[in-house]
């Protein structure tokens, strides 16, 4: 029973890898498809993407701490 | 690096990688100091190696950054030259698609210069965390000066083990948050005065039972954004070195579980590259991090300055 903290965090940071890379895809998704659709207004566009992208990846990299916090602390 | 050649010596790869990145990562022990300094204050001002890496990166950003703009604003004439142009393009970057949209024209020139500031200190951090300036050390002091290991007190020994980056540091990431916090609520009471602040964290004219929920959940989202300005910027340094130092421990514990050295030379023809590979994406994180703690700090302390309630 005493490395069951272990699956927890592989489990954990599985779930992080896919919770990220869902939501990070659906932004590059919209991002390259309002681009292809307005070339012009590229500019606006990867502004507007970069923000949720970064707080997006603020959460996703807290779990990951947490995650490490699991396996170090125990 | 010093992680494979500690493996190899013993038994028990596993255990001595996990202590090894660690100790890698985090800063040296404050009972062994590299320069002891008395107490002040009941605290303990001995430099340890994250300390000495911020003034080795503060010196770097003196002599890179602030001389070469004081040399060029005394000067008369007005065409930078060398140095000068790189740190315009950044500096006019900086102002005109970080701090002028989120922070409006009226603010600017408060704060692009803390903004800059904080985009030079934590790039250069960044970069020269990269640097295995200790590492280096290391391997001069294996074959040229010879201190055995076991000198705990020896000066070049304190370097030894680590090529910190500051920025991995909590404690410098949550320094650099606290001063965002502060300039969050500076800014609203410059814009708005004080009471008048605190008052725009919540939407005026809810119905009074909102106001319940409404109020401490503010009062710690106001807390988070620092928070979350600590950890993102030293949870992807050091997870960062750290997923280095696995990477290239591989030689060792795969050398370890076979019980042979060409297993372990197998193993680095893939980990090498792979190690190489992920330092090229490192430095694109060091830029996006540098990029990303300024920018967020702009969007916080515009957000305290217009207020869309």
């Amino acid at each position: 029973m005493e490395v069951l903290h272990y699956f927890g965090a592989a489990i954990g940071l599985g779930l992080i890898v896919v919770g990220a890379g869902l939501g990070i895809g659906r932004l590059a998704a919209a991002a390259a498809d309002g681009i292809a659709r307005q070339p012009e207004a590229t500019d606006k566009i990867t502004g507007a993407v970069n923000l949720p992208l970064f707080l997006l990846e603020g959460v996703a990299i807290l779990a990951e701490v947490f995650v490490l916090l699991i396996v170090l602390m125990k | 690096m010093v992680v494979s050649s500690d493996g190899q010596e013993s038994g028990g790869a596993m255990e001595q990688v996990g202590d090894n990145i660690i100790h890698h990562v985090s800063n040296s022990d404050i009972h062994h100091p590299i320069f002891p300094l008395p107490h002040l204050f009941n605290i303990d001002m001995s430099v340890t190696k994250h300390v000495l890496m911020l003034w080795i990166v503060a010196l770097t950003v003196g002599f890179v950054v602030i001389l070469p703009i004081q040399r060029y604003v005394q000067q008369r004439r007005l065409i930078p030259t060398g140095l000068m142009n790189v740190l315009e393009i950044v500096v006019s970057f900086v102002r005109d698609t970080i701090v002028k949209p989120n922070v409006g024209p009226k603010w600017v020139n408060s704060w692009a210069p803390l903004i800059l500031t904080f985009l030079f200190f934590i790039f250069f951090a960044n970069a020269i965390g990269m640097i295995p300036i200790f590492d280096v050390l290391g391997l001069v002091n294996r074959f040229v000066f010879h201190v055995p290991a076991d000198d705990s007190h020896n000066f070049i020994n304190g370097l030894l083990h680590g090529g910190p980056t500051v920025t991995g540091n909590f404690n410098v990431t949550a320094a650099l948050a606290i001063i965002t916090f502060l300039s969050i609520i500076i800014a609203g009471t410059k814009a708005h005065g004080f009471i008048q602040h605190w008052k725009n964290l919540v939407p005026h004219g809810l119905p009074g039972f909102v106001y319940i929920i409404l109020i401490p959940i503010e009062i710690i989202g106001m807390l988070v954004k620092p928070f979350a300005l600590t950890m993102r910027l030293a949870a992807n340094m050091t997870g960062g070195h750290i997923a280095l130092l696995a990477i290239l421990s591989f030689m060792a514990i795969f050398a370890d579980m076979f019980h042979s050295v060409s297993a372990g030379l197998g193993v680095a023809l893939i980990s090498v590259p792979l190690a190489a590979a992920i330092s090229g994406l490192e430095i694109i994180i060091i830029i996006v991090q540098a990029y990303v703690f300024t920018l967020l700090s702009a969007v916080f302390i515009g957000m305290a300055i217009n207020v869309h309630h």
